[in-house]
This record gives structure tokens, sequence and C-alpha cells, in this order.
């Protein structure tokens, strides 16, 4: 209003003029748009919008054009001839996003002047998506990342950005709001409080956090206030309902009757369902296990700001379903409250406090095996009635009297899983923020995330059917001899923190010359402890009664588990130096220079410390004046190359451990027994490696960013390599030397290589119809280059169970991390002439799996299991599509990963378990059929064709219609004086997916040496929802 | 600049790693008291439990019984012993391998730091000659084990191997490895009590018994002979008149128990990753019949029926004798006998023989926490009856034979198994001997000698189908432990 009435005072002076008056508006929420400027096209004359973003301008009595701008917005002319009312509204730049400014590690960056590999996912595309974990947004969205979601609600999925360059795992550092966290806190933020998430990917980005960084970083920035911004109300609220999109083909009763009498009557048994005709199609558990179950999502928020304080204040709270069971037995609820508060407290200071509090909620079943619930559902008889039908026996649902151990009714699995969660996180900084000189800023930074979780199971006595083996309680309601139920409680506490004092300078040299520099120092501690009670005997073999204090075991000579507790408790010290120097001459020659040194406990007392450097260029071609091509707009070739590092590995000790049962990787267990009495024994627990220190990993880059058209199209494209040195990895383990467990070491290396493309294409066509594209396409190629010397460190995972304890995956020299490790097979032996030509194959008959002889010595052994499948894609992309029509916007998002393949592990392959419809094509004899995923069918497999092999390899690369949105904003007229914008939508997501691969869902997130094997993973629903967003 | 300096020394101290920061007890802290090494001494014996496996591979690679379970491709590496279809990838042998290491190794820690610990302190007591003796025999103990199983293996005794040792590695002739033995059992006998206050613990006698066997299986009978008499003739043990009720959990480290594994219920295990590294005798769920279900006081418990004692074996008893019902528990026959029980089973879906191994039977309440793991039952290893028949054969087979004293012996066992003197053998010389192997098939079957006693005597080639001579004696070097140590395979794996 000051400045307004100044220029009105000063206007006085010219009589000849055009008096002007109006206001500057923001497209996107209406609200007004204070510090434009106003000018008069080629004068000096011009004007700043005031805090309600009004102006006064005396133009001269001819008239002219008027121009408005802003930064960070499409200025708008205009061309006036006579004094008035004349307003304006602009509109984010976000076609030509050039002035746009990216966070980086302490500090944030002019995009046209970054030379590092970044990608920035904005808070629209993020709402868009309406997400309830933040990864959900990455995924296809920021090129270069791999995401493989999973399907329990509030699960973590699998993160990868670039390539998987160590055992330890891909999961990158997680940065929100400058404070470091990890992947699995990203759980805890309510993603509609995300102003925008940078994807650091190569050296030069990551390398200011050093050992952090190997991995990559994923930097969130959360919502803040703006100064002299009026308080601005948002609700964001949906509804949805999620169900399962597709069922895996099972026999039905008659089916399955017909090949048990086979399966039997073949291993010269008897026949064990006389008459088919009575079976009918039996119960379809599938059915039975999914339910439909809600999601719902709902954030009330509010920013603005005075003079002295800015301030975000936001309240969430997201609860979702689980299909399998329903919400009763499976879900997620979180409630987030986050205050985000900055203080100008003088000229020079600001104080800063983020605080988010969030309740964390959970309930899970029993997953990812073939005797979960989804597996009991798949391999459960179906000739069992649904419901018990036996009078003389407790038990809500039916029972089977073929199958009596390790699968169960599903429904009584289901109905007799009791457990939850409660855990709650505190997480934020404090930060000062002083100007030391104009350009001097120093900055102090506590950051901080406290987590509490306390849980509890009840595992009651349950009658699964009169001879299942696994009862505890009998068929009369009484307990089983020395069977009790139990409940057990669990808390965890963890507290990590990190202290950061830094300084930023910028200052230019000779004009042209401009630098950016930041040093700084850091602390950090990760602690933790955890503590469990259990006890038996919960009264009424009921959940309302279990809890410890209700329970009344008390252990004796005979029963040692009555009650128990556990303890542990876990520290991690880093500390670190850093420095940082950005260099631009004219914002056309570019580079930058990073150094970062960095100590842990984790490490060996001979290797503490470690240095990493990164050094990046860069060149903005269009600033040239000899360049001249007119359809190019700015054009930027730019590389990197440094190192970062990895300190994933615990801290290490030689210690002796005293006691019992040891439940470490190497069951080095302790103790004996003297006169039917247990004495605890020590020995050599833990063993050290005083030489241990960083995974070095080297990274290169190149790529360009190009601008064509005004801004319609951008490309950004890079090409990267990443190799890792001295990989953490555990030495081949010499059986020779017991079970002590040998200590990691750095040795091995890995190499990642790979192309990002991000393509972005934006056209406006005819009267304000807008369509909107990008592109996104990740390949990525990953290799174990080296282990120990001799290649015979390697380690193996994918464990599964099908009668026999299987492994499938293996981490291991000259190959893919984590592939399918089996047997090739070769079509089906069709009579005893083919067995006895091929090689030696103990075990085989007509009809029986011909596995390939891989290393040719004539015998199918152990020898010649080789790759069979690699779990990760080679190729990923997300084309997210943007439409709008007046009121009218639709936002479609379609994902493809391509070459991942999926291990099926989910068949038990018991007698009398179910069987999968593939079994209906059985080799039946000679010339039937060679397909070696269907041999004969027995119950004895002398040949074990249920040996890991390339039978239960299927093609897993998929496209996913990930998300549909459709929304009508209201007219303005509609929405009166109290709403600024209403706006409400319908969405669908995983709409579609088009894939071979015949389980429930191509994607099965999981650590490293677990990606892709399906064992019966929880499927990602498909989703309905409806919502509104209504600005106030 | 100096506060820079200040900063990143306290830094330093930041990343510090002390162990006492954690809690942890080091090497270096450790063996400073008796009763630091009283439990250490403890856990050499651990893995003496964990060793249950090399019993069922003893009688399952032998004619006694068979791996059956679920289907062909159920406890492959049993079956592929068991059908002498075995490679050098079998997880049994490979854990057994790494088993009897750890033993190896952690009886030769406690001696690398006997006379002084880590810290290079000297701590003596009472007692501490009598302690080694047990950690002695121990590893004589595992040796055995191990070169029983794979003849010429790597031999050491100065310290825990370390993983930079791999490469180093070779494997000593059997020779050298049973000269081992025999020293550490010498020693073992020097100090060992004849009688130990805690049932388990190992005497002079059953070191004297193990030191006999030894011998036999290097075809010293005189040297045999000369330990295994004085074991007789000392008293200290007799034979229990009920063959059956040496097996129950009451007759465990009864009169004629020599040296045996000691399981219990009392420490529950649930390790599934490490499935035999706990208290409980996991063999024992090995051994139980599919699905069994049974009322009123049925005694039994169900289990996985993957050790099927073969009609061989049974049709090997005479008439008369009490050993035949438990050692080849016939389910119909007991079935039949209790229709109170009201009993229902699954007929083992594999390699049925109808037959259960009845002495390790798993029992309704002798388990805990997870059932599987936990079975209380001990192993017999080295009994009374056991002791008279190797002494008989060494009596047998000496450089000066007795076979009056050799007869003497067998005919103690054949009275107890028929409670009579009618069936006692007469034979002597050769025809003793062959009488005396083949009563040692009846006296000990399941209990995990035969494959080894077989080989030994060499007649392994005329009784086991699928057995080659020059290849099966030994079981195959695990493949894993050759990649990565170099060392040479047994001929014809």
């Amino acid at each position: 209003m000051g400045i307004a009435l100044l220029f009105c005072f000063v206007s006085q002076g010219y009589a000849q003029t055009l008096r002007l008056t109006g206001k500057v508006t923001q497209k996107v929420d209406g609200q007004a748009l204070p510090g434009a400027s106003v000018t008069v096209k080629g004068t000096t004359v011009g004007v700043v919008t005031d805090v309600n973003g009004n102006y006064a301008l005396n133009i001269p009595q001819s008239g002219g054009t008027i121009v408005v701008s802003f930064v960070g917005m499409v200025s708008v002319e205009r061309t006036v001839t006579q004094a008035g009312t004349e307003n304006f509204t602009l509109e984010d730049n976000a076609n030509n996003a050039l002035n746009e400014v990216v966070v980086i590690g302490y500090g944030t960056q002019k995009v046209t002047k970054v030379s590092g590999a970044i990608s920035t996912i904005k808070s629209t595309d993020i709402q868009r998506q309406n997400p309830v974990r933040a990864e959900e947004a990455i995924q296809g969205r920021a090129a270069g990342v791999t995401v493989i979601q999973g399907g329990t609600p509030g699960s973590s999925p699998t993160v990868a950005i670039r390539g998987i360059p160590s055992y330890a795992g891909s999961a990158p550092l997680v940065v929100i709001d400058g404070v470091q966290q990890s992947l699995a806190d990203l759980n805890s933020v309510n993603p509609i409080d995300i102003e925008s998430i940078s994807v650091l990917k190569d050296a030069s980005a990551t390398a200011i956090y050093g050992v952090k960084g190997g991995n990559g970083i994923i930097v969130v920035t959360t919502k803040t206030g703006r100064k002299n911004m009026k308080p601005e109300f948002t609700v964001n609220s949906s509804y949805g309902v999620q169900e399962i999109a597709r069922y895996i083909g099972v026999l039905n009763a008659t089916e399955y009757g017909a090949i048990v009498n086979e399966g039997s009557v073949a291993s010269g048994g008897n026949v064990i369902f006389p008459d088919l005709t009575t079976l009918g199609v039996g119960s379809n558990w599938q059915k039975e296990v999914f339910k439909t179950a809600p999601l719902q999502q709902h954030t009330i928020g509010v920013r603005g700001g005075s003079e002295t304080v800015n301030y975000f204040l936001s309240g969430g709270y997201t609860s979702q379903g689980g299909i399998v069971g329903g919400i009763d037995k499976s879900r997620f609820d979180r409630g987030n409250f986050t205050a985000n508060i900055d203080f100008q407290l003088s000229q020079k200071l600001k104080l800063t406090l983020n605080t988010t509090g969030v309740i964390l909620n959970s309930k899970g079943i029993q997953e990812n095996s073939f005797n979960s619930v989804i597996g009991s559902a798949l391999n459960f008889d179906p000739t069992v009635p649904v419901l018990n039908t036996d009078p003389n026996s407790v038990g809500k649902y039916g029972y089977s009297n073929l199958i009596l151990s390790e699968v169960y009714n599903p429904l009584t699995k289901l109905d007799n899983t009791y457990n939850k969660s409660l855990g709650s996180k505190l997480y934020g900084k404090f930060e000062a923020q002083y100007d030391i000189l104009k350009n001097l800023k120093l900055t102090s930074r506590f950051g901080y995330t406290k987590y509490d979780a306390n849980s509890k199971g009840f595992t009651p006595l349950v009658f699964y059917g009169p001879l299942n083996v696994d009862n505890s309680m009998n068929a009369d309601r009484s307990t089983v001899i020395d069977k009790h139920n139990s409940v057990n409680h669990d808390k965890v506490s963890n507290f990590n923190y990190t202290w950061e004092t830094f300084a930023n300078y910028n200052f230019k040299v000779a004009e042209d010359h401009t630098f950016e520099t930041v040093v700084g120092f850091s602390l950090a501690k990760e602690s933790g402890n955890a503590a469990g009670v259990n006890r038996q005997d919960v009264p009424f073999n009921s959940w309302e009664f279990a809890d410890y204090s209700a329970a009344t075991g008390t252990n004796t000579a005979t029963n040692p588990s009555a009650t128990g507790g556990y303890y542990y408790q876990y520290f991690k010290r880093n500390m670190s130096f850093f420095g940082r120097l950005n260099y631009d001459y004219k914002e056309k020659y570019l580079a930058s220079f990073t150094a970062r040194r960095d100590g842990s406990t984790a490490f060996g007392a001979d290797n503490k410390f470690a240095n990493f450097f990164s050094g990046s260029v860069g060149w903005v071609a269009s600033k040239e004046s000899f360049f001249n091509v007119p359809a190019i707009n700015f054009l930027k070739i730019r590389g990197s190359y440094g190192t970062v590092g990895n300190d994933n590995t615990p801290t290490q000790a030689t210690t002796i451990i005293t006691g019992g049962p040891d439940y470490g990787p190497t069951a080095n267990s302790n103790g004996y027994n003297f006169s039917n009495v247990f004495y605890p024994g020590s020995t050599l627990g833990t063993t050290e490696n005083k030489l241990l220190g960083w995974e070095s990993q080297k990274q290169a880059n190149v790529g360009f960013d190009l601008t064509l058209f005004n801004g319609k199209l951008t490309v950004t494209a890079d090409y990267y390599e990443k190799r890792v040195g001295g990989l953490l990895f555990q030495p081949a383990t010499v059986y020779t030397g017991g079970t002590t467990p040998v200590p990691a070491a750095n040795i091995g290396s890995t190499k990642n290589n790979g192309v990002d493309i991000s393509i972005g294409y934006n056209e406006t066509i005819g009267n304000g119809f807008k369509l909107g594209n990008t592109f996104n396409i990740t390949t990525v190629k990953s290799l174990v280059t080296a282990t120990n010397t001799d290649g015979t460190a390697k380690i193996f995972g994918g464990s599964y169970f099908n009668g026999q304890s299987q492994q499938v995956t293996v981490f291991e020299k000259g190959q893919a991390p984590g592939y399918f490790y089996g047997y090739k097979t070769n079509g089906l032996f069709q009579n005893a002439a083919e067995i006895a030509a091929a090689p030696t194959q103990t075990g085989a008959q007509p009809g029986d799996i011909r596995f390939v002889d891989v290393n040719g010595d004539k015998v199918i052994n152990a020898a010649d299991r080789t790759n069979i499948g690699n779990p990760f894609p080679t190729v990923i992309l997300g084309w997210t599509l943007s439409m709008s029509y007046k009121n009218f916007d639709f936002n479609a998002f379609t994902y493809a990963s391509i070459g991942n393949d999926i291990y099926r592990a989910y068949e038990r392959n018991g007698n009398y378990t179910n069987k999968f419809r593939g079994v209906l094509a059985r080799w039946t004899g000679e010339g039937t059929t060679n397909d070696a995923r269907n041999p004969r069918y027995s119950f004895t497999d002398a040949n074990s064709n249920i040996r890991a092999s390339d039978r239960y390899v299927e093609d897993g690369s998929f496209v996913k219609i990930k998300n549909i949105q459709l929304g009508y904003t209201f007219p303005r007229l509609m929405q009166g004086k109290v709403f600024k914008s209403i706006r409400i939508y319908a969405q669908v997501r995983n709409a579609a997916t088009f894939t071979k691969y015949s389980g429930y869902d191509p994607e099965i997130s999981g650590g490293v040496l677990d990606t892709g094997v399906d064992r019966g993973a929880y499927p990602q629903p498909r989703t309905y929802s409806m919502g509104l967003d209504i600005k106030l | 600049m100096v506060l820079l300096l200040t900063s990143f020394t306290a830094c330093k101290k930041w990343v510090e790693n002390n162990p006492h920061d954690r809690f942890l007890v080091t090497d270096l802290d450790y063996l400073k008291s008796e009763t630091d090494y009283r439990t250490m001494a403890v856990s050499v014996y651990s893995p003496v439990q964990w060793l249950n496996q090399a019993v069922v591979v003893g009688d399952i690679a032998s004619d006694n019984s068979v791996a059956g379970g679920e289907s062909a491709s159920d406890v492959l590496a049993l079956q592929q012993i068991d059908d002498f279809t075995l490679t050098s990838t079998n997880s049994t042998l490979l854990d057994l391998w790494q088993v009897a290491y750890e033993g190896v190794n952690r009886a030769n820690y406690m001696t690398q730091y006997k006379d002084k610990n880590k810290a290079g302190e000297t701590v003596n007591f009472n007692g501490k000659d009598a302690l080694y003796a047990e950690v002695y025999f121990l590893r004589a103990y595992y040796y055995f084990t191990l070169t029983k199983m794979w003849g010429d293996v790597p031999l050491f005794i100065d310290k825990r191997l370390n993983n930079s040792d791999a490469k180093l590695l070779t494997r000593a002739p059997k020779v050298e490895v049973y000269a081992q033995i025999e020293k550490d059992l010498n020693a073992a006998i020097a100090a060992l009590p004849t009688t130990q206050s805690q049932k388990g613990r190992v005497t002079k006698y059953a070191a004297q018994a193990l030191l006999g066997k030894v011998y036999l299986y290097e075809n010293k009978f005189t040297d045999a002979a000369s330990v295994l008499d004085p074991v007789i003739t000392s008293g200290a043990y007799s034979l229990i008149t009920n063959y059956a009720s040496i097996y129950l959990a009451a007759g465990e480290n009864g009169p004629e128990s020599v040296f045996e594994i000691q399981y219990t219920n009392g420490s529950p295990y649930f390790n599934w990753g490490g499935v035999t590294r706990g208290q409980g005798n996991y063999a024992v769920q090995q051994n139980g019949i599919r699905g069994l279900n049974g009322i009123g006081g049925m005694p039994y418990a169900a289990g996985w029926s993957t050790n099927l004692p073969t009609q061989n074996l049974a049709a090997a008893y005479s008439a008369g004798d009490q050993r035949k019902a438990i050692t080849a528990f016939n389910i119909e026959d007991y079935k039949a006998a209790h229709p109170e029980y009201n009993i229902s089973y699954q007929v083992a879906p594999y390699k049925n023989t109808g037959l259960y191994n009845g002495k390790y039977l798993p029992r309704k309440g002798e388990t805990s926490g997870q059932v599987e793991l936990n079975y209380l039952n001990n192993f017999r290893v080295l009994r009374y009856s056991e002791v008279l028949l190797l002494a008989a054969e060494a009596n047998n087979r000496s450089t000066a034979p007795n076979d009056t004293k050799a007869q003497g012996y067998l005919n103690q066992v054949r009275q107890r198994a028929f409670g009579d003197v009618a069936h006692n053998i007469t034979a002597t010389g050769t025809a003793l001997k062959q009488a005396i192997w083949d009563e040692r098939r009846l006296e000990l079957a399941m209990d995990g000698d035969r494959f080894f006693d077989l080989v030994r005597t060499g007649q392994a080639a005329n009784k086991l189908t699928g057995f080659i001579a020059g290849k099966h004696e030994v079981f195959p070097i695990p493949q894993e432990e050759i990649n990565v140590t170099g060392l040479t395979q047994n001929p014809g794996y």
C-alpha cells in the first residue's frame, strides 16, 4: 500500500497521463501476487504490486504495452490505450522451467546452472497421483529410478537409483528438508505436504553426502509459507475402494480329485477319490480370502506468512485396508501433524522449526510363503467345504483330512491372525541462519527422527482338523498336550540425529564470474533399542485378553518357554567435513567441485576415514553468440565424474558370546546340558577385519538438456556408468573354519551403466485445450564384476519351500545381482530310449523333465545349475499424459517394465495340495506334450521335477496403467466468496495390467535377493476413488 | 584454526569403535578366571549335539534304514546318501563337515590359550588338567567323525582356523589324523576321572572305550584289547535287562551308558536356519510317524518318517530277540495291540517299510517350544554292550587271539537280548569274528554305527546295493569347500 501511495504522489507531477489500477493474481489458485513487476514496455516506467497484489500506474497519454512479470511465471503483455482498471493473471512457467531452482545438498541451484544429473518431481505431479507413499510418485516419473511396489498396505517398495551397485542394498539416502533420513522414513511423510522431490543421481550431485551417497539421494522438500502471504486453507479428501484385479488359475474340486487319483496310482498307491462326480467345483479359496477394502486420505492444511513469521500447518489422515482378509486383518493407518514455521528474528537472523508428528498403526497377515494366507488359498484342498459341517469338531471353517500339516484352510488361518502395531514418529529440524555478510550465510541445523513402536501379537490355540498334526486345540476344544497359546509384546525405540553447520558464500569476480560455495561439517548418530516379552496361556484363548499381564504362563522345568524376554541396543556414529564450489561464467560455462571427508564407527581401526571428490562441467551452448538455431531455446551439455561410498555394514568387534541358542546367520550356538540341566557356554562369537573400509564408487555421467520450440518440447538425456570397488561383501565361507561368522571385507566390484531420458511435450490446441506429455525412459545394466579373487564368495538367497528348501537367487561374480540360478530344461523325456541316450539323470522316467547338461560332463548334477533369469528390468518406461479443457482436467500415468523375470515360488507341490491349471496340459504319454513346465504327474518324483529350474521362470515384463484421474474444477462464479477453488475428481489406480505373467502381480518387491521371487506376494489392488480438493 | 583442530580431535573420538560402548565382551576380556575356562569348555561339547545327522547317516547309508519322507524329492540330501547317488554337493554332508570342524576349532581355541590367555596372563586353578582332558577327548571325537566320513582331512590343532588360512589347507593322511586322535585320547585318559558328578561329561572309561574303537578302525587289535579290557574289569558298567528301557527318557545315562550325547527340551530353540544346533535332538522328529493320532495314553507324537528301518533289518533278528520290537517298530502290530488308542496315521508316502525307529520315536511331552527341534532324547552312542563287542572283536583278532574271552563278552550281549543262554555263540576264529560283526548290527542298529562298521570290516560292497568299492567307503569332500580351499576330492566323485 505504501509503495502504491508513493507512486500516487509522484504521479501528480504529470498531467498528460492515463491512470491504470488493478490487481495481479495467480492463475493456479486465483490468489493475489505481491511483488510482481508492472512496467511499460520500452520505458523505465514501472511499479511493483503490493501485498494484496494491487498496483497503480500512470502511463503516457498515447498508451503503451504493459508487461507484467514475476519470477517463475510467464510474463503477460497487454496494450492499453485508456485509463481504468486492468487486472492481470499470471501462470506458472511450467513449460519453460528455465528459471526454476532445484534443491541440492546444502543449498539450491538454478536449474540452468546444474551440471550434474538431477530429476525433479513437482507437487502438482504428486497430487495428481494421490499416492499413499511418496515413492509411488517417483515411479516412472524420475528417469534413472527403478521402483518396484508391493501390495501390502503401507509397505516399502524396492527403490534403486541407477542400478544395484552394492550387495548391502540399493536403498537411497532420503533427505527431508535438509535432514538425513532413511527410505523407510518416507512412509511417514504425507505426500500432499511435499513441495518437490529431487532425485540426485550422479556423483557431482551426491558426493556432498559422501559415504551416504552411493545409492543416490532422494531430496524431499515440504511446503512452507511465504512472506506476507494471506492464509491459504486447503482441504484434500478422497475415498476409494480396493479390490483384487485378477485370480490365479487353480484346479476345481473335480479336477483336483482326478489329478490326486492319477498321482497316487502312478506311484503305486490307491485311488483317493473313487467317485469324482460328487466333488463338483468345490471351494474357491482365493475368492474367500480376497475382500474389498477401503482407502481414504484426508488432509487439511494452511499456509501463510507475515513480515516476520511464515508458516505451513497440515494435518492428515490416511487409512488403507488390505485386500487380503479385509481391513480387520490387514491395514495401514497414518496420521500426520506438521508445523513448518520460520521466524525472521532480525534482518540477519532466521530460525526455522519444522516438526512433524506421525502416528503409524498397522495390522498384518502372514505373507510371502507357500503357507501364508495367500499361499494357503492357492494350495489348499478345494474339496473342503468353506464352513465346518462336522458337528463333532470346533472351528468355524472346514478342514481337510488329506493335508495334515503346513497348509491349512486359509480362512482358519486368517481367523486366527491377531496382531497390531502402534508406532509414533517425531521428526523435523531446528535451524538457525545468520547472514554474516551480504552474501555469506551461516547455517546450523539440528535434524532428528524419533521413532517408537509398540506391537503385539497373539497366537491362539487352533484346531485345523481332526487328523492335523499341527493342531494346538483338539476337536473338543481341549488343549493338545504341550501346546499353549501365547502373546508377545515388542517395543522398538530409535533416535537418529544429525547436527550440521555450514556456510554459504556467493560472490562474483569481475562481474561475469559467479561463485557459489559451501563448507561445513556434520556429526550424526543413529541409535536404538528394542525389548520384548512373551507369555503363554492367555485366558479364554481370546485376543480380548491377549496381554502379558492377563496371561498366566510360568516357567517350569518341563516348560521353560512359558515366558521370556529380550533386549538389544545399537548405535553408529558418523562425522564429516564437506565443501562445494560452483562456478559459472555468464551462466554459459559451468563447473562444480565437491569434496567430503567421512569417518564412521562402522569401520576398521586402521581405516577410519575416507575422502570423496567429484567434479562436473557444463556448457550452455545456446548462450553462445554463434549459436543460431531458432528452434532451440536452450541447450546445455554436461559431464561429471566423482566418487561416493557406502558404509552399510555392521560395526565390528572380536567378541566372546556366552549363552545358549544362537539365531545369527551361522547358528553358532553355545551350551550343553549335564544331568539334564542346561549350562550356558561361551565361544568366539564375532571377529573383526581391521582393514574394513569404504565401498568406493566411481561414477561418470554425460548428458544434455534441450528445450525446443519455445518450451513445447524438452529433452534431458544422460548416460552413466558406476563402478564400485572394494565392495562390502561376505568372503567365501571356509567350512573348515567352523560356524563363527566371517567378518565382511572389501572384496569385489560391480558395474552399472545405462541411459536416462526424459522428454516433455506440451501443446495448447485451439481454444484452451492443453496437452502435456512426459516420457521417462530408464535403462539399467547391473553386473557383479568380481567378488573375491577366485570368485568363490557368493551369497545365496530367494529361499522358498516346495517340498524341499530351495534357494534360487545369487549375488556372485560375472552375473547380474540377485539373478535366478537353477537348472535349464529342455522339454520332456518321451520314452526310455531318450533317457538312455541323454546324459545320466538319476530317477528320470518318460514324462519327466529333461534337464540340460550345461557343463557337458554327461551327468546332470548340481554343477549344471546356471543363469535362468534376471528379476530386475532392463528398461523402464513411464508416460504421463495430462490434458485439460476449460474446467476439466485429465491425467493418466502408464508404466512399463521390460526384461524382468519372475520366479514362481508359491506352488507347494505336496501330494494333496491343490495344483495349478498348467497341470491339465501335463504329459500323459509319448507325444502328448514336450513342454517342460508340464511333466507327468506322480506323487513320487524321483527325477525331482520340482527342483529350481527355468520351469518356474516367467517373463514378468508388464505395462500397467497405474493411474487415471479425471477432474472438474467448478467455475469461480459458483464458488462464491468463501472458496478459492473447488475441484472434484474420480480416479482409478492400477486400472489395467498387461503381462504374460500368470501370477497376481508382476511387481514383486523385496531386497536384492528377494526381488522377483513370488512366494504368493501381496498383490497391488485396483482402486476406484473419488476425491475433493478445496481451497479457501 | 585452533577451533578446527580441536573439533577434529574430538571428532576422531566420535567415530572411534570401542566394543565396551556396546557392552560387548571381547577376546581380551575373557579367559581371566576359572569360570571363564569352565564356561568355554561347555561350548566345546555343543557341536557334539549338532552332529546328530552323522548318526542318521550311519544307518541310512547302510542296509538298516531308508530315507523316506513325503516323496523322492523330499530330504534329497539323505535320499542321495541312501541310494549312493550322492555328489559332492550335499547339504547334510556339508553341514556335518562344518559342525565337526567347529568342534575342532573350539577345542583348539582353548588349547591355544591354555597356558596364557589372549591378554598374556596365566590363570591356574584346580582341575584345569582334568577340564582340558575333556577338551582333548572332544577334539578326538570330532576328528574321528571326520576321518570316518571323509578319510584324509585337514588336520590342525594349534588355533582356530582363520579365513585367510583357507588357501593353505591340505588334507592330512588318515594315519596322521589317527595318530592325533590317539594322542588326544591318551592325554584325556591320563587326566580324566573315572566318574563325573555331572552326567554327560566324559570319563576316563569313555576315553578308553573310544580309543579302543579307534584302534579297531586302525586294525590295532592288541592295543584295542589292552585298552578295552580295563573298562570291563573295572565293573563300572552293567547291562540293563530290559533292552527297550535303555531308550526311555528314564533310561538316559544309565548303568550301561559309557558316552551319551545329551539333549534336553529345557532350552527351547527355534532356528530353522540351523535345525541341528539347539539343545534338542532333531533326528527324533525325522523318525516320527506321519500324521500319527491317537487318544488316551498313546505315548507317541507325529513326525516326518524320513528314517525308516528296513524289512532286511527286521528279518535279521531271530525269534525271541527282545531288541527287534523296539529297533524295527512295527506300527500296524502296535495299532493292533492297542485298539484303545484308536490310532490313525499316514502310511509313509515314500519308501514305506511299515517300520519305525522305536529307539528314538518322538513322544508326547518330550519336546518344547518349536516342537520339531527340541526333543530331549539323548543319543546312546557308546554303550557298555558295544564295549563288550569291541573287546570281543579285539580279543578275537589280536595277534594272540583269545576266543574264549571274546565269546564270553559276545554272549553277555546275547544273553541279555534273549534272556537265556540257549542263543550263546560257540564258534571260534573267523566264524566268531563274523558272529561278532553280525551281533554289532543287531545290538547297535539305528545308533548310527552300521555304515561305518560295514566299511571298516570290508563288508559294505557285499551288503549294500549301489555301493561301489573304492569310492563309497568315504563321502565326497563338500564341493563348496573345494571351491574355496582347493582341497582334493575323494576318488570317484
